[in-house]
Parts: structure tokens; sequence; C-alpha cells
């Protein structure tokens, strides 16, 4: 019996219209957004190939020079695009691609997408995730709202259940049968996002990680896409009228989608306030005038130092110089490890309350959750600035133990930056807050539709 | 077939339905006769378990309804005033849907033959029933209840609305549902048709029982006479009060 009411639901739903236009609208925004994904993932992983090719031949062809004058001259190492960005960009467009690596100075990310962009860009972009996360849920209220409060109005969830059909049986085959209506939406969906993810040019999309992360991160648009739907049914079977139906599940959405991600970040903001960066850089310099640094030979620090190393006669050691620029070195990163850690730990912290606001609406779970999986979450982000951060201390390393070397064999030396990310098992391990939230919602949403099947009133 | 013994249904101090007995055997059909509010609808929200009663009981075949409502509706066809199905469904697509529901799934000949039987024209059963007449959507009621073989059928004021020659088939319907075993309990405002159909007539005034007649005893009477005095405030009228002058 529970197959023939979804069979009915199915139908009915798929008869309707109104629905086929809306997802014909849906379904053309996502392939959209698949298409310009696709090609700017494409684009950007084109432009980070070549200047980090012509990036290697300026460094291997920069001539003799002394080998702390290379390493000022620095390096810049880019950024892989993330493959799953194609889905989720998360915070990719407002975070720096490249790090440019020199002495004496650990820098932060530069070159923003978002500085690339016109100012059209603060109504945010079209991506797959936005259209899976904002507009398919009000597709699911759309044709979910009077699914039981529109048959109690119009009679027929009275003849229904005349006939001895259990109430329950009723709801669970209704809700099979939207979700039926809405899967047959999602087959072109899965099948556009594969196409846009295995076919990008130039990038191994083919290993199973990525293909265990698209999973997982399916599975989490799936559990956010059911719970709405469990919460949905559950307000239409309650609700005394389809409209009133409909205009508690509008201000469901307007709360998950618009209010919530904004409160959470003041909250988040509150809980861990983010000093201003004119007082961050103020402390930062402090810093490192109070740390030693090789170019002053004034300092205190450098006094100090000098003291230090001076023997019973007066003379300094051989290699005086290379000890300088590694205590030198050591006493500047100890600096910016403090400075950026405290910020990164802070950042992390905001986000973390912003995951666990998804307790209270569900996008915010599902956001963190994706971000993570698609590999443009601000963790990740993190471990690529310590990936650029350790490359860069091997590479002043190299070059303060050059012994006078210079020229091509030297830079030689250098190996070229190759940035690893994360595993699959830390990305989940970020994302498991944001699933469990999910699964919290999915349960809550069913055990409510459950309850909600039990009071099912006829009239 | 179907049964109610002093059963009460209170809404706030007011008696929607007080001390009601009745008993409708198979191949019945008993009219039920009342103002607005006099509580016909209720006693058939009660029968469906649409209502639960503050005392006494309802039977369905045996089954209680209060207790296990799924068992005494699976026996029952319900049609009201207007039948709705749904529109974007051809008539014999709801048909099929709702006897499932009834817990009997048939083959597409054997719907079509179930809404012909019911008087439907074989191209009426395969158009969306958006395009249905009231009598039209009645006639699937009717199907439907042959579809499920339901033991009893309530119907709300399943006339009401339709023009008399629609009418007249939907009598006819009935009474060979009836001469089928099927007991029929009829909630109407229709004293012609109360009178051409039912086998029993009974007349609820705020709620109770204020009289039952048998359609033998009610030949000579005039049935709306007798039913405006079972309205006027008193006691119930002797049968006799509803004959004419020539009659007496």
């Amino acid at each position: 019996m529970t197959f023939s009411i979804a069979r009915k639901e199915f139908q009915d739903t798929w008869r309707d219209g109104r629905f086929r236009w809306a997802a014909a609208i849906v379904l053309a925004l996502l392939g959209v957004s698949f298409l310009l994904a696709r090609q700017q993932v494409e684009h950007q992983r084109k432009e980070r190939e070549e200047a980090t090719k012509m990036e290697r031949d300026n460094w291997l062809n920069q001539g003799r020079k002394n080998a702390h004058a290379a390493a000022h001259y620095g390096v810049y190492v880019f950024k892989p695009v993330a493959p799953l960005s194609v889905f989720d960009r998360g915070l990719q467009p407002f975070v720096g691609s490249t790090v440019y690596l020199e002495a004496h100075r650990q820098n932060q990310a530069a070159f923003l997408p978002a500085q690339d962009s016109t100012s059209m860009r603060r109504f945010g972009d079209l991506t797959a995730a936005a259209c899976l996360q904002l507009l398919l849920p009000l597709l699911i209220i759309l044709f979910a709202f009077g699914t039981l409060a529109g048959e109690r109005e119009s009679g027929t969830l009275r003849q229904a259940l005349s006939l001895g059909v259990r109430p329950a049986s009723l709801v669970f085959g209704k809700a099979l049968g939207l979700a039926g209506a809405l899967a047959a939406l999602l087959v072109p969906v899965a099948a556009g996002g594969i196409y846009a993810f295995s076919g990008i040019s130039g990038m191994d999309t083919t290993t199973d990680e990525s293909w265990l992360r698209l999973a997982l991160m399916a599975c989490a648009y799936l559990l956010y896409l059911g719970a709405i739907l469990a919460i949905s049914l559950t307000v239409s079977a309650l609700a005394p009228t389809s409209r009133s139906a409909l205009s508690i599940l509008l201000v469901f959405w307007a709360v998950n989608a618009v209010l919530a991600p904004r409160l959470a970040s003041d909250l988040a903001q509150w809980s861990h306030p983010m000093p201003k960066l004119a007082e961050l850089d103020a402390k930062l310099l402090e810093a490192r005038k109070q740390a030693l640094n090789s170019h002053n030979p004034n300092s205190p620090a450098m006094k100090e130092f000098i003291e230090k190393h001076r023997d019973a006669s007066g003379k300094l050691p051989p290699n005086f110089r290379v000890l300088l620029m590694e205590e030198s070195e050591r006493q500047t990163n100890e600096v910016y490890e403090k400075h950026f850690g405290g910020i990164w730990d802070l950042l992390e912290a905001q986000d973390e309350v912003v995951t666990w606001g998804g307790l209270a609406a569900p996008l915010l779970g599902l956001r963190s959750a994706s971000v993570a999986l698609a590999g443009t979450d601000f963790t990740h982000h993190r471990h690529f600035s310590i990936a650029a951060e350790d490359h860069r201390r091997e590479f002043i390393k190299m070059l303060n133990n050059s012994h006078g070397a210079s020229g091509r064999e030297l830079w030689e030396r250098l190996p070229p930056f190759r940035y690893q990310p994360p595993s699959l098992s830390q990305a989940v391990s970020v994302a498991m807050p944001g699933l469990t939230i999910l699964c919290l919602w999915l349960a809550g949403g069913c055990a409510a539709l459950y309850f909600a099947s039990r009071r099912l009133k006829p009239s | 077939m179907l049964e109610t013994a002093n059963l009460t249904k209170r809404f706030n101090d007011h008696a929607a339905v007080n001390n009601l007995t009745l008993k409708i055997g198979a191949g019945e059909i008993f009219a039920l006769l009342g103002p607005n509010g006099a509580g016909k609808t209720t006693t058939i929200n009660l029968l469906l378990g649409f209502l639960t009663p503050d005392s006494g009981e309802a039977r369905v075949d045996g089954s209680n309804v209060a207790s296990d409502p799924i068992a005494a509706r699976r026996k029952i066809a319900y049609i009201p005033e207007q039948v709705m199905l749904y529109p974007r469904f051809t008539g014999i697509e709801n048909l099929d849907y709702f006897s499932s529901l009834g817990g009997r799934k048939r083959n597409r000949a054997e719907l079509l033959e179930l809404l012909v039987g019911a008087g439907l024209a074989e191209e009426s059963a395969i158009r969306r029933v958006s395009t249905y007449s009231k009598g039209m959507r009645q006639k699937v009621g009717i199907a439907l209840a042959l579809a499920t073989e339901a033991k009893a059928l309530l119907l709300d004021e399943p006339t009401s609305g339709l023009d008399p020659a629609a009418s007249h088939e939907f009598s006819q319907l009935l009474r060979k549902l009836a001469d089928d075993g099927v007991a029929v309990l009829m909630a109407t405002h229709d004293l012609f048709r109360a009178r051409e159909d039912a086998t029993r007539i009974g007349i609820l005034r705020d709620g109770e029982l204020s009289g039952n007649y048998t359609a033998e005893e009610l030949k000579d009477v005039d049935l709306e006479q007798l039913y405006l005095k079972h309205l006027a405030a008193g006691p119930a009228p002797a049968l006799s009060e509803g004959k004419t002058e020539s009659q007496k």
C-alpha cells in the first residue's frame, strides 16, 4: 500500500506543471553553475601551472648572486585548485592563492580571486552548492506544504483515511513519493556534477579519494534535503491550513538560509572576537623589533647575541654569520608562529561556533561539511599555508648553508614546491561535526513526522 | 452490520449526538433526516472513527470503531456530499489509488468494469477528473464502494446538488448495492429520495433519534408533515400526525 501511495504522489507531483517549470529552472541554474565552475577551475589550474613554471624558470635563471640576496629575491608558490571546488568554492574566493616566500618574513597568501571581481560579487556566487543549499529546499517546501494540509482542505485526505489506510503509511508513502520526484530531479544534477568533475582537463580527478569525497558530499546533501522534506511534511500534517503551512515553512527557510548564517557569524565574532588588523600589525611589528634581526646591528638583541658568541679573546667564531642568520630566522619564525597561529586558532574557533550553530539551522551544518569535503574550507587553507611556510624554512636553511656556493647549481638544490592536500580522513574529521548535525536533523525530522502522522486529522 | 449503542458525543456542553442507538442490517437503506446541526454528520464521523465518542459505542460488522478504527473502516465505503478526487488523475487512476488504499488491488479491466457498472461512460473513465461533474464524481464513489467490497456504505448528503436525472441514477445504484447486501446509512435533507429509496427512516433532533420508521409504516404518511412536527418543540409526534385528513 505504501508503494501505491508513493507512486501516486510521484505521478501527481510530476504531472503538476508548476513542479516541472520549477525543476527546469533549478536544473538550468545548476547546469550553468557547473559549466561556469568547470571553466573557472580549468582557467585557474592553467594559470597557476603556467605561473609555477615561469616562477621556477625565474628562480633557476636568476644568475649568480649571494645566497642571502637570493633568499631576499624569494620565490612564489601557488595553491593548487581543489577539484571539488566545481561544487563548492567555499572560502576560495576570499583567501589568497599565492604565497611569496622570502627571508625573515612569513607572508600570508595573497591575490584573492574576489579582488578581481566586480561589486556584483556581493550578491554571492552561482554555485552548485548554493543551488542545492538554497533553491532546492525552497522547491521542496513549495511542493510539500500542501501534501497533507492541502489534501485536508480539499477533502481527499478524509476520503483516503475513510478507507482504513494507516495514517503513518499514508504519510510515509507521500514522503517516499515526493522523495522519488526529487530524486528524479537529482539524477540529471548528479550526472551534470560527475561530468563537470571528471572531465576537468589536465586535472587528475580519478583518485579514489576524490570520488570518496564526492560521495560523502552527496551523502551530506541527501541528509540535508531529507531533513527539509521531513520538516516540510511535518508542518503540512500539523498546520490547520495549507496557507499557514506555507507561511511557517517560508519563515523556516528564511531563518535557515538568510538569518542564521549572519547571526552565527555575529555570534562567532562575539564569542571569539578578532582584533583589528591595525592592532595585529602593530603587535607583530613590535614583536619583530624585539627579535634578533641580522640586518640591524644596533639592536639590543644583536648586541646580546654578539656578546654570547665572543670567545675569551673577544673574537667571534668563523661561522658567526651562519649562526646569526639561523638564530635570526628561528626567532622570526617564533614571532610569526605565535602571531599567525593565534589568528588561525581564532578563525578555527569561529568556524566551530558557526558549525555548531547548525543545531539551530541545518544549513550551517551542511556548509561546514560541504566545504570541508570539497577542500575549500579554512582548515585546508591553513594546511596549505603551513606547507608553504615549511617550504620557506627549507629554502632559507638551504641557502644559509650554501657555504659560499652560488649560481644555477645552488638554485637547483631547492626542490619545486609540491603540495599534498589533507587526506580524506583529515577532511572527514573536520566534516564530522557538520555530518553529525545533519544526521540529527534528519532523525529529528523523521521522528517529528512520525508523531505528526499519529495526530493526523482528516479535517 | 452498522450498530450504535447509546452513542454520545459532546462538544463543550452541547450534545451533538445523544444516546443514539441504531441497528442497520445488511441490505437495509437507512435514511437519517434532520435539520442542519442535528448531528447527522457527527454520527457519520463517529462511525468512521474520525471522532471519539464520549460514551456508548459504534460497531461495523462487529468491529468496534473506537478500539479498532482501521478494521472498521476497511468494511466501510464513504461518499460525502462531494466525492473528492485527484484532479490530475483520470477516473480509473483515482479508483485504482483509492481501492488500493482500501486494501483491494484490481487490474485495469476490472476497474473499468466497475466504473462502467457505476454508470460512468468508458471514455469518461479515462479522462482527468478535473473535467467531471458532481454526478460523475458520485459514480466514482459508488464504484469505489463496489471495488472495496464494502459491507456498509455511509452517505453524507449524496444527492445534494444533483439534477433529478443524476439523482435518480444514483438511487438506482444505491438500491443495487443494498440488494447485494450492503448496509446503507444515508444522511440527507432530501425527503423525496429518502421516501423513494430508504427501507427505514430516522429523524434526528438535537442529536437524539426522535423518530424511527419503516418504509411500510410511512406508506400513507405525509413525510414532510411528520418531519416538521418532529422538529417542532415538544414531545415526538404520533405517526398518525403525519397522515393527511383523507388518510385519517
